[in-house]
């Protein structure tokens, strides 16, 4: 079966679905302890919230609220202690990671080379796991990972050397490697980070964009508050390994609550765009 | 954009081929004794037409009963250690590892120093003593496989730093008990020095090189069969994983494979040094990084390596044979200066 | 789908039909007819291994794979029927002229082939057993000796007399090394033996244990060896040696008049000093056929005894009369004496003795 068909396959079934839920975290939990006889050093209380295709999801909170490791949890690598992900209906983590890796793409913030490797070649990386074991790359999956590139504006990166591009270029081809993988679900561990300020609003827009045409559901985890208040369709509100909310940026921005979490003075307001606007007051 | 093809592994391997046949030919041609081709040819073309029953002449006797045989085992081995070196590059992610670093040559060693002791006091039959040494080394092999793969893991999975750790203690351990085996004990381990330092001398019988020439191609098969996944380990285990990699197999089937060829090869030959570090990286410099043809490309350059620097280490001071291990370090540690070099600038 | 497979498949096949043909090559070799020439008598022996030797008779194209083999085969009048031997062959002067077909531990299968050799000579004490078995393998048949006592070495060289068809120069030789062993054994078996430390090797300290025929040689000139070892290559502490205080320092050499102050030298080595034989210069120097279970070995063991018990061979004054004045002269106008280490003895220094590697 070509890949060209595979992706059509997966609108189609993306549209049957459209109104249907396709990503569901049921109460999943999880406690982490370097020794087992000890009392676990971090732990994620039980945590549930819905998604839709074409939705933005922004698991939001300050350090050491859980974010990434709520994001691992829904991307597989770890195990839940209770409760379950399931996706479209299939539990995740029962699931091959041939498998997986073909509805789950997880966007890290850096990429360690050991060899040097093109833009290209790094892209095709995310065909893995549609390839056949002993297969080489077909023309499908180059023209795929081609088409991924121009996706995400980076089509003139093509030949170019990974450790050689800016770190706003290289996430950019991350990205292409994510979507070369024709996921369902695209998982995003602080994408901004490292970013300047014009980069930040070009990745979150392409992934607006993304995520409508593709019908992707897309999950980001985040501290930016603004970022998540213009691009988010819901919000995970977490501290201190607890949820304290979930919902659309209106029900989530409510000042005394945004305080509790953040531990810093703010004022919001309703920006332009019809979304919420923080800004953080100096001084107590 | 040029992604790997087949057509390229193919023209990639048909010209290592090529020179793996010049450099059996050359093999063939040179020894301790005198070889005409021409004649080797001649008969050749006397038997095949009926003209004659067998080829009976002195120095064919030679090629068939010493050289040829010779000439197989460093094929097989040099093949072997090569794809080991390979392999273990990958999966514990640092260039420097080979085929000896997770101690599986020391475990070798001293089950062949075992057996030797033991020989005296078993009554076997001749033909089953020959294969006696290979047989412990074996064993002992598999026995540190297991023993290195218990030490290297972590909540039940192969650690790469774990397991990098666990084989240099036990290959620690290892060669501390056979210092002093070879100390306190008498009898018959004279020699053992020469075959610690890698030797293709003695023949085999032939099952012997079936067992070794189809454990090849099974271990090196299986290797094979992750060709791919390697490629995405080499960019991070998370995030192989992520795309699609079963991390913990892949780990798996790298390890025990990868430690099986190295056993299978030190067990016939002994411990040949650098083969297995540089012809990897020499291959990488020419032909690239990618596993799908790093693997056979590789096999076949540790093939033609280890006939040519077995070539070299009987025909040097003939008849005096020199070990071939020393002619690989001597060849060897100048050009991995060099790729060395190559790869900082 | 086209693609599936074929790379794996197409490196298996290749794979396969290299293999097939590597094994068609030495298929055809099944029935490798043996080596020797064509001789319709054979015979069986066994050897001083156990191992059932199958060799023609006569047996007209000998290989040595040991100098002390070479040595006896020369002392039987063989000589002639001797085709190759190793490159430590050096004595009689004429075996360095023989073919040679590489080390005592790393002999050239192939030279050996070449040469078509009837029979094949080696010892335990020297030769491997991978060697053996690839002769085996071959289809040469190779005859092992074993001695670990002087009166082993007798029999040993008798019986391989016999074996090579020579019986009554084996019975000369062996008659004539018993007749000077007891004359030897008239002089000095009633005196106290003299208590002496053979040395190997000086750093570390290497002496030869109790079961070789080295410490039997040395009961034979009147001496014992101070070390009490299973091993073959014991190496004992300075310390112990110390502590025990043997009358002589005793060195194999095989150039045991050339210059050195190699000896000398020991005295100036911290700890070797406390020895009383050092600061004595109580040394006793012969040759190193002392090393090889030869005929000659009957000679370095005359000359020990005489160099320990000069008062015993009082029929030619003169002789004991310079050895005790060698003895006493002051150390720069001894006769120096050049102690030639060889490098492979520390290699091999686990050998039992039968051929101390002669790399001179």
């Amino acid at each position: 079966m070509s890949a060209g068909s595979a992706h059509a396959r997966h609108l189609a079934e993306a549209g049957r679905l459209a109104n249907e839920i396709r990503l569901s975290v049921e109460q999943v939990s999880y406690a982490y302890s370097a020794n087992p006889a000890q009392a676990p050093l971090f732990t994620l209380e039980a945590t549930s919230f819905q998604a839709r295709p074409g939705e933005i999801v922004a698991i939001l909170g300050p350090n050491a609220s859980g974010k990434s490791t709520l994001l691992h949890l829904i991307s597989g690598a770890l195990v839940p202690l209770s409760g379950r992900v399931l996706l479209n209906g299939f539990v995740t983590q029962s699931l091959t990671p041939r498998t997986r890796a073909q509805r789950i793409a997880v966007v890290q913030q850096e990429s360690a080379l050991l060899f040097p490797a093109r833009a290209w070649e790094f892209v095709l990386q995310g065909r893995h796991s549609h390839r056949r074991s002993l297969r080489f790359e077909s023309e499908d999956d180059v023209l795929i990972a081609k088409n991924a590139l121009a996706q995400v504006g980076a089509a003139d990166l093509s030949d170019r050397w990974m450790n050689q591009i800016s770190g706003g270029e290289k996430q950019r081809v991350i990205l292409a490697r994510a979507l070369a993988q024709q996921p369902l679900l695209l998982l995003l561990d602080e994408p901004t980070l490292h970013l300047d300020i014009a980069a930040q609003i070009g990745l979150l827009d392409a992934l607006r964009r993304l995520a409508a045409e593709n019908r992707y559901t897309v999950v980001v985890v985040t501290h930016e508050l603004n970022l998540a208040a213009e691009y988010a369709d819901q919000v995970v509100l977490m501290q201190r390994g607890r949820c304290l909310r979930v919902g659309p940026p209106a029900s989530i921005y409510q000042r005394e609550l945004l305080e509790q979490v953040f531990q810093t003075p703010l004022s919001v307001e309703l920006g332009s765009s019809g979304r919420p606007r923080v800004t953080v007051l100096s001084g107590t | 954009m040029r992604p790997l093809t087949l057509r390229r592994l193919f023209l990639q391997c048909s010209i290592l081929v090529l020179i793996l046949l010049v450099v059996v030919v050359i093999a063939v041609k040179f020894g301790a004794v005198p070889v005409s081709l021409y004649a080797l040819g001649r008969d050749l073309l006397h038997v095949l037409s009926g003209q004659r029953a067998d080829l009976s002449s002195d120095y064919v006797l030679i090629i068939k009963n010493i050289r040829l045989p010779r000439i197989l085992l460093g094929i097989i081995v040099g093949a072997s250690l090569s794809v080991a070196g390979t392999s273990f590059q990958a999966l514990l992610r640092n260039p420097l590892a080979d085929p000896y670093v997770l101690g599986v040559s020391m475990g070798a060693s001293l089950g062949s120093i075992l057996a030797l002791i033991a020989e005296p006091h078993l009554s076997i039959s001749p033909a089953l003593a020959s294969l006696l040494t290979p047989l412990g080394a074996f064993l002992g092999a598999g026995a540190t496989i297991a023993a290195v793969y218990f030490l290297g893991r972590r909540e039940g999975q192969i650690d790469s730093a774990t397991l990098l750790l666990g084989g240099v203690i036990i290959s620690s351990f290892l060669s501390a008990i056979i210092m002093f085996l070879m100390n306190t004990l008498s009898g018959n381990l004279r020699g053992l020095s020469f075959w610690l330092m890698g030797d293709l001398s003695t023949p085999l019988q032939k099952s012997a090189y079936w067992f070794l020439g189809i454990g090849f191609l099974l271990a090196a098969g299986a290797i094979y069969t992750t060709a791919a996944d390697l490629n995405l380990l080499l960019s991070g285990e998370k995030e192989a994983m992520h795309l699609g990699v079963d991390v913990p197999r892949v780990r798996l089937v790298v390890y025990v494979a990868a430690s099986l060829l190295t056993g299978l090869a030190v067990s016939v030959s002994g411990a040949i040094g650098y083969v297995g570090l540089i012809v990897p990286h020499a291959i990488r410099f020419i032909f690239g990084s990618d596993h799908r043809t790093l693997l056979p490309t590789a096999a076949l350059g540790g093939a033609i390596a280890l006939v040519f620097a077995d070539t070299l280490a009987r025909t040097i001071v003939a008849p005096t044979e020199v070990s071939v291990g020393a002619v690989t370090a001597v060849v060897g540690a100048p050009l991995f200066i060099y790729l060395l070099r190559r790869r900082l600038s | 789908m086209k693609e599936f497979a074929r790379p794996r498949l197409r490196s298996a096949v290749s794979a396969a039909i290299a293999a097939l043909l590597s094994c068609a090559a030495l298929t055809c070799a099944q029935s490798a007819p043996p080596v020797s020439s064509a001789s319709p008598a054979f015979r069986e022996v066994t050897d001083e291994v156990g191992r059932t030797v199958r060799l023609p008779q006569p047996v007209r194209r000998i290989v040595s794979l040991a100098p002390s083999l070479t040595e006896t085969v020369y002392a039987l009048g063989l000589q002639d029927r001797l085709v190759g031997d190793t490159d430590y062959c050096d004595y009689p002067a004429d075996a360095q002229k023989k073919t040679k077909v590489g080390g005592a531990i790393n002999p050239s299968l192939e030279q050996i082939v070449a040469l078509h050799p009837d029979l094949v000579l080696v010892t335990k004490g020297l030769n491997r057993l991978e060697t053996v078995h690839s002769l085996d393998g071959l289809g040469i048949s190779s005859y092992a000796t074993d001695p670990h006592t002087v009166e082993e070495i007798i029999t040993s060289s008798k019986k391989l007399s016999d074996v090579l068809g020579v019986p009554e120069a084996g019975a000369s030789v062996a008659g004539e090394m018993q007749r000077r062993l007891a004359d030897l054994q008239q002089r000095v078996g009633a005196l106290a033996a003299k208590r002496v430390l053979f040395v190997v090797w000086t750093q570390p300290l290497i002496s030869v244990g109790k079961d070789t025929f080295i410490a039997d040689a040395l009961r034979r000139a009147g001496a014992v060896s101070i070390v009490d070892s299973e091993q073959g290559w014991p190496q004992v502490s300075l310390e112990e040696v110390a502590r025990l205080q043997p009358e002589f320092l005793v060195f194999a050499d095989s150039h045991s008049d050339s210059a050195s102050p190699a000896v000398e030298m020991l005295a100036t080595l911290p700890g070797w000093s406390i020895l009383d034989a050092v600061s004595n210069r109580r040394f006793a120097v012969i040759s190193d056929a002392v090393n090889r279970p030869a005929p000659r070995i009957v000679t370095a063991i005359e000359d020990l005894a005489k160099q320990l018990h000069p008062d015993a061979f009082v029929e030619k004054p003169e002789n004991g009369k310079e050895k005790m004045e060698k003895e006493n002269l002051p150390p720069n106008q001894r006769p120096a004496l050049h102690y030639h280490f060889s490098p492979d003895v520390l290699q091999d220094r686990m050998t039992t003795p039968g051929g101390r590697a002669c790399a001179h």
